[in-house]
């Protein structure tokens, strides 16, 4: 339902060699004396490639009602039109994974010999180790052959999928910039314009405090979310450059004064009650920050364009009659260009060189992902697709005018920077995590920040 | 001759090593393996998915110097003394009150006993919602407890006081349950005795009730110290080790480790660090008590 | 006679196995009865202190699992119950609910089968056998019983997958059983010790072998102790969360525990919904609680003594 950056993926060198002796697992285990057991244990149970039913491909997606369906729908017309062509039939089947540790679930089932023939990830960091492992189909020569199909794509969006040049994802969805989601009914009867200017949001904070009403929603018990402000912030205050610097591990990166001007703004909030007082224990998942905004009360919540979707589902009513959507405010002398999105370019399918039918899975993602059915059902669904020339289709769409305003802003941004969290190693992306929400709920001094990761 | 025959009934009788053997293998290969292979693995580089090197003492030099490990074992220490301190004079007490024949005691605790019923994952997932600041349950008790917005899981030093509350809501049962089936054991003479001496009920407890609980109280104590060191999914579902590390217990940090950062070869040596941590305990604990040899853990309980 | 005692203490572990002996436990003396006693006002109290914390979420479950989530929006959690929806839990039993249970029973079952199976062959060895293997196997046992299972997820994980088990049930069943052993031969180590020596000698002289002893006569001495081990390992097994989230995949494999999680993102915003699925997860054993409240409780507490 909540579709959700949940834990980071890496960027991660691989086969670090220390001098040391390297193994396989098959190497360790036979020294452990296992494999002659395996063997035999191995008979008595199910599992392995083995009892697997070849045919089938599985589809990893996360569990979320609104993507699933029309995945589901592809799913079906693509088993009831291919045929394999030597009388081996070929049945597709999503397999949903709980959003909550998906990537956890992901790397699990990848160290495996079970790996999912197709797989949900967020492009570059989230897949670069399984690349490097040469565990990924390369996906270039398909799209250089096709390059209809090739160009059936926002091509800023697909090359975002890419992977040392390489193609190894097929964008499955909308695009998720993050914007700024506020209460339109709410903000006309109080006489109030959407922020155009930080000074702006700190006035509206002050406006909606005093009206009682807080100000801001804000899931505060996962860090992602409180990311988001520090991702715009910095890029507001010191541009796209800061974070690129910091995601290329150039030295000092993180010593940027923007990066401490956009945590000390965000004290300012805080302490002015922008979140109210408790939003620490607010869990994401539990709905509770979508709850407090659709309920009147809270203002305005920063969040993906999931939230849209979100709404639309859980609060239809709220979701046409009261939600409205501006971009992040500009900060006055700040060097980031106000047009600049954060977010997810989109997010991918890629498929496992391990898997049986190859050939059948990219055939599933070159007939179904730009299809006209599939991508009319992800407009109906609330979703903008990365798909080339769609502003005309979006007119027709439910939404058409957030459709379009989404599909426009990312056709005409800047930059597009990648969470964080995303782009980070796991390990410096958790520690940022951390701190953060140290900052947030007061428990880090904005300085004490920059230290740690600088040092990380 | 007849000796020599009963001798060598006896013999037949006697079940030879081999019966020992099935559980002896299964618990060989999945828990005494996995022991020796965590081992190993501490001084290896793995990412799960890659080869596994060899990196000597590495992770090991690396695990002295990670303070996030000293943070996060403090708290698993915090966390379990506070969950001895409140969970064991609570069940004690609730223990004794239920071990009477009354038959309000009965009812009650019938109720006490329900959620044994439940898995940690569900109760988690309750006292999560519970918790919510603003449609929970701590909007409504939160401002009579001291906490006017509910902020209760939200803040650093609460945050862990929730987790330990929630725990006692699960354990505290099921500790009750052996407080009271060991206090109907206690010999009704005694007491009779007791009153006869004049001691009151206050002295009756003291003197009588708890001297003769002291083994429950180890088993229980065991039972409580073991099994902190696998809080685990209670600190999944409801804070994910947050706010910041104010509830990162060491398991919890070893599953980031190896489920989320892809570092299982440092992972493993948290864990090999666990095991350790775990035996010492026990030891510590079955040295203190007296006795001579050491027990107890309840996987899942 | 020695086995209707109902304590025993586990010679050289220092572990106290009360031995139940259910269904019954309310024979012999009665507790205190001889005596009148005054009410206990504080303890009163207390106890009502302690019942509302502990049915304040048992009623936030069931209250709110009949009913919408407007209504729990609007109300809160303690609103009193002012509609009445089954709604909720047909949205849960359609959501793949049944496989859920289905696989929480099969991997349940087939671990506490495993345990006593493997468990009961081997205390009786222990208590029986001369074999000196025997002796020094039973104290690596007893190490076992210090280690936490979770702490070895990582090796158990790679165990796993070498043996090609990744992904299914018996995955799930087969470190759950291992790391339960230690206790169960524990428990039923200390029973078995408390069959007399002349019961055994008595039924040798009749020309019985071992497997007859165990059959004949140590398996019915010991009825209390299997109940206990078997209640404790299904409890484990009904449980367990780590080994079933690392070890299998496939939505046609979820257990129960897993599947609740699982339930959260998937309605996390819709809290009656959850409530719904939690409440149905409890009922299996909830069911058996009422059924076989004696020997569930008795089981339990056969941990103890004194």
């Amino acid at each position: 339902m909540t579709p959700k950056k949940s834990s980071p993926f890496p960027f991660r060198t691989m086969g670090r060699t220390l001098g040391g002796v390297s193994l396989s697992r098959r190497g360790l285990l036979s020294i452990a004396g296992l494999a002659g057991v395996s063997a035999a244990a191995a008979a008595c149970g199910r599992g392995g490639p083995g009892d697997r039913n070849s045919n089938t491909i599985e589809v990893w997606t996360l569990q979320e009602q609104e993507q699933l369906e029309p995945l589901e729908n592809a799913i079906a017309r693509f088993n009831d039109s291919y045929d394999g062509g030597d009388g081996e039939d070929v049945t597709v089947e999503a397999v949903p994974v709980n959003q909550d540790n998906y990537s956890d679930q992901l790397q699990v089932a990848m160290g495996t010999n079970n790996r999912p023939d197709i797989f949900f990830n967020w492009g570059g960091g989230s897949i670069r180790r399984y690349v490097e492992q040469d565990l990924l189909v390369d996906l270039t020569p398909y799209l250089e052959e096709d390059t209809a199909w090739r160009d059936s794509w926002l091509p800023s969006v697909l090359n975002a999928g890419q992977i040392n040049g390489r193609y190894y994802g097929i964008p499955l969805r909308g695009m998720q910039p993050v914007l700024l989601f506020y209460n339109q009914t709410m903000f006309q009867e109080m006489g109030q314009q959407p922020p155009a200017t930080y000074d702006d949001l700190v006035n509206l904070v002050n406006f909606f405090t005093g009206q009682g009403i807080q100000p801001v929603a804000l899931a505060g018990l996962d860090a992602w979310t409180e990311l988001m402000w520090l991702e715009y912030l910095v890029d507001r205050i010191g541009g796209a450059e800061v974070f690129q610097a910091i995601a290329d591990g150039e030295e000092g990166a993180w010593g940027h004064p923007a990066i401490l001007q956009a945590l000390q703004s965000i004290r300012e909030l805080v302490d002015a009650g922008a979140f109210g007082t408790n939003f620490s224990s607010v869990a994401w998942t539990s709905g509770g920050a979508d709850t407090l905004f659709a309920s009147g009360e809270a203002a305005m919540h920063l969040m993906g364009t999931w939230e849209y979707t979100n709404q639309l589902n859980d609060n239809p009513d709220f979701a046409r009659n009261d939600l409205a959507y501006a971009n992040f405010p500009q900060v006055s002398g700040g060097a980031g260009d106000p047009a600049a999105v954060v977010g997810n370019p989109t997010n991918y399918f890629s498929v496992t060189r391990s898997s049986n039918n190859v050939e059948a899975a990219v055939e599933f993602l070159r007939q179904q992902m730009s299809s006209d059915e599939y991508v009319g059902e992800l407009i109906e669904a609330g979703d903008v697709p990365a798909v080339a020339d769609l502003t005309e289709r979006l007119q027709s769409a439910p939404n058409a005018e957030f459709a379009i305003a989404v599909y426009e802003m990312v056709q005409q941004a800047p930059t597009f920077t990648l969470s964080w969290d995303q782009a980070l190693e796991p390990d410096v992306a958790e520690l940022m995590l951390d701190c953060l929400q140290e900052v947030f709920n007061g428990d880090r001094t904005p300085e004490e920040f920059v230290e740690e990761l600088s040092n990380a | 001759m007849a000796a020599a025959t009963a001798e060598g009934a006896d013999r037949a009788s006697r079940p030879n090593g081999l019966w020992i053997l099935p559980a002896a293998l299964m618990f060989g290969l999945f828990a005494g393996l996995p022991l020796l292979v965590v081992v190993g693995l501490s001084f290896t580089s793995w990412d799960g998915i890659g080869s596994i090197e060899f990196i000597g003492l590495d992770n090991w030099s690396r695990a002295i110097r990670d303070e996030q490990i000293y943070d996060s074992l403090w708290i698993s220490v915090l966390l379990t003394v506070l969950t001895w301190v409140i969970q064991t004079p609570l069940s004690l007490l609730l223990g004794v009150w239920a071990a009477g024949r009354q038959r309000n005691r009965a009812v009650l605790s019938a109720i006490f006993f329900l959620p044994l019923l439940l898995s940690t994952a569900a109760i988690a997932l309750v006292w999560g919602v519970l918790l919510d600041p603003n449609f929970g349950l701590a909007a409504k008790v939160g401002p009579y407890i001291g906490f006017p917005d509910g902020n209760m899981i939200g803040s650093t030093n609460s945050a862990l006081l929730c987790i330990v509350v929630v725990l006692s809501w699960q354990f505290i049962p099921f500790h009750t349950l052996l407080y009271q089936a060991a206090t109907r054991q206690i010999p009704q003479m005694l007491y009779d005795a007791a009153v006869i001496d004049g001691a009151n009920r206050v002295q009756q407890f003291f003197r009588i009730t708890l001297p003769q609980l002291r083994n429950t109280i180890v088993t229980s104590s065991v039972l409580m110290i073991v099994g902190s060191l696998t809080y685990f999914e209670t600190v999944l579902i409801i804070t994910r080790g947050g706010p910041g590390d104010a509830t990162n217990v060491l398991p919890y940090y070893m599953y980031q480790r190896a489920f989320q950062s892809y570092e299982m070869g440092y992972a493993s040596t948290l864990a090999a660090f666990l095991v350790l941590l775990g035996t010492a305990l026990s030891l510590i604990i079955v040295r203190f008590s007296g006795y001579s040899k050491m027990r107890s853990t309840l996987e899942g309980m | 006679m020695a086995v209707t005692d109902e304590r025993t203490h586990l010679r050289g572990s220092g572990i106290t196995v009360g031995v139940p002996v259910p269904p019954s436990p309310r024979r012999g003396r009665r507790f205190r009865s001889g005596r009148r006693e005054r009410p206990n006002w504080i303890a009163g109290v207390a106890s009502i202190v302690w019942l509302i914390f502990v049915i304040v979420p048992i009623y936030v479950i069931v209250r709110n699992s009949v009913q919408s989530r407007d209504a729990y929006i609007e109300g809160g959690p303690l609103s009193p119950p002012n509609e009445l929806t089954l709604e909720k839990f047909e949205q849960v039993l359609s959501g793949g609910f049944w496989t859920y249970l289905i696989n929480t029973v099969i991997v349940t079952v087939a671990t506490v089968a495993l345990t006593v199976g493997l468990a009961l062959p081997a205390a009786y060895a222990i208590v029986r056998s001369r074999s000196r293997l025997v002796g020094s196997m039973f104290r690596v046992f007893l190490l076992g019983l210090a280690i936490p299972a979770q702490a070895c997820i990582i090796p158990i994980y790679l165990i796993i997958i070498e043996m090609n088990l990744y992904d299914s049930l018996t995955a799930i069943v087969l470190p759950t059983v291992a790391f339960g052993l230690p206790l169960a031969v524990l428990v039923l180590t200390t029973v078995l010790r408390d069959v007399p020596r002349e019961l055994y000698e008595s039924m040798t002289l009749d020309g019985a072998g071992a497997a007859r002893l165990l059959w004949n006569l140590a398996i019915p001495m010991s009825r209390a102790g299997l109940v206990t081990i078997s209640i404790y390992s299904a409890l484990g097994a009904w449980n367990s969360f780590l080994f079933p989230l690392i070890l299998t995949q496939s939505e046609d494999l979820r257990v129960l525990t897993v599947g609740l999680y699982d339930f959260r993102t998937q309605y996390g915003i819709d809290v009656p919904a959850l409530m719904a699925a939690v409440l149905l997860s409890a009922l299996p054993i909830f069911v058996a609680y009422l059924f076989a409240r004696r020997w569930l409780i008795a089981g339990m507490a056969g941990l103890g003594g004194k």
